[in-house]
């Protein structure tokens, strides 16, 4: 009998800590503030560094490219090599990235998306491309904001069509 | 006094759309009503702030019919570069009530350069029976005009030509026009080629506001166009004057922006 009830409490437990675990899956992770980007060691430069990670600002338009958005553009486009392969991609590549107060970039991440704006696949070697040409971008100027330097997050869209990439 | 009047009246009517919601409108007790006491609590903090999205998931939780919360929560993601998880966000309070946020995802669209999906969501919402008057988040550009720089943008000048006008021609009188409308619609009359109407057209803009440095640059490639190469190089001498204004006006929303290098560049081509 005794044997029996201890069966129970046992199964009880096991389905209320699972029940648990499902509630807490439910609710969604954030960070801080969204679009903080914690470190990937799989993913992200372990030079890369904060100045002060407790205060990165997330107000895009702060970030400037020297020469403007112009610049930044003609800048990808000379450096992109294209290859007839990728004739068949048209989509947009927006990279999200921080800038730290010395201008230095870190934390890369994409979002692909086809025409109609859903999720799309790319061939690999073209997002590598785009990626490696997006972290060569040098001359960017943190933000400077109510007199004083910050750490920032931005991002970048890049259009292309027909394996292209679009002027804005 | 004219321009500060216009500003008020564009404050007022972009509010209407995406502000604050008044929650006494719910009955007592209701989902919405509980919702809607979340979401004012939610905008106390950080926008993007991990306490306020949380507030909006409550809020959802409570109230899942409450469309302002899905809104106000998926703006943090469209601004930081999160534009699918925005958009999945978004479309959820376009399903409850598209008249109030069809605009506002036509307006990512727009930023994100996806210009063909902006004037779908825009042709929708203005043949729906209720639309009205909707303007860009930040209130400077009526949202006919976003649509008429849209078309323009895919190369329809002429249909951005004639949606910019019919906008302009809906107001009772210039005291209404935006900083930058009579802009938006010269720089479709240049690339149309459209000379002397581009001419008419960016004058009555420096009358309403002659901080924009590219209204002088339109106005140089309309005089080029005409050959009068003289008038043209004033005019884009003032753009270079204003161009290193940093109290200019900037337009935001212009959809063609020019830099110096484009004024320079023009510059040299009158040279030739």
């Amino acid at each position: 009998m005794l044997k029996n009830n201890y069966f129970k409490i046992i199964i009880v437990t096991i389905i209320l800590i699972s029940g648990c675990q499902i509630a807490k899956k439910s609710q969604q992770f954030y960070e801080n503030q969204i679009g903080d980007t914690p470190f990937n060691k799989s993913l992200d430069n372990s030079n890369f560094k904060f100045c002060d990670s407790t205060n990165v600002l997330h107000k895009r338009a702060y970030i400037q490219y020297t020469g403007g958005e112009k610049a930044l553009e003609e800048e990808l486009i000379k450096k992109y090599v294209f290859q007839p392969e990728h004739k068949g991609f048209s989509g947009y590549f927006i990279f999200r990235f921080a800038v730290n107060c010395n201008n230095q970039t870190g934390r890369y991440r994409i979002q692909i998306l086809d025409p109609n704006f859903k999720k799309a696949n790319c061939p690999k070697n073209l997002e590598t491309h785009i990626l490696s040409i997006s972290k060569s971008l040098k001359d960017w100027n943190h933000a400077f904001y109510k007199g004083k330097d910050y750490d920032g997050y931005r991002f970048i869209n890049i259009k292309m069509e027909n394996g292209k990439i679009v002027k804005s | 006094m004219k321009v500060i009047t216009c500003q008020i009246l564009f404050i007022i009517i972009s509010t209407i759309g995406y502000g604050q919601v008044n929650c006494y409108i719910f009955p007592e007790g209701s989902g919405e009503r509980q919702a809607c006491e979340l979401c004012d609590k939610a905008i106390k903090y950080p926008q993007g702030s991990k306490e306020s999205q949380q507030l909006f998931d409550e809020a959802i939780a409570i109230g899942p019919k409450f469309a302002w919360a899905y809104y106000e929560k998926s703006v943090p993601y469209f601004k930081r570069g999160f534009l699918l998880e925005g958009l999945d966000i978004l479309n959820e309070a376009i399903r409850l009530k598209p008249l109030e946020y069809l605009c506002y995802r036509a307006y990512w669209y727009w930023q994100y350069r996806n210009y063909k999906l902006c004037i779908q969501d825009l042709e929708t919402y203005y043949n729906l029976p209720k639309a009205y008057i909707q303007f860009t988040p930040g209130g400077e550009k009526d949202m006919r005009i976003i649509l008429g720089l849209a078309y323009a943008r895919t190369g329809n000048y002429s249909k951005g030509i004639e949606t910019i006008s019919e906008c302009l021609n809906t107001y009772d009188s210039e005291n209404d026009f935006g900083f930058a409308d009579y802009h938006s619609l010269g720089i479709l009359y240049v690339k149309s080629k459209q000379y002397d109407k581009a001419i008419e057209v960016l004058k009555k803009q420096l009358l309403i506001n002659e901080d924009i440095a590219d209204s002088y640059y339109y106005l140089g490639l309309a005089y080029k166009g005409k050959q009068n190469k003289e008038e043209a190089k004033r005019q884009f001498e003032k753009a270079i004057l204003k161009l290193n204004d940093i109290g200019r006006y900037y337009n935001a929303n212009a959809g063609f922006r020019v830099y110096l290098s484009d004024v320079i560049e023009a510059v040299n081509t009158l040279q030739k």
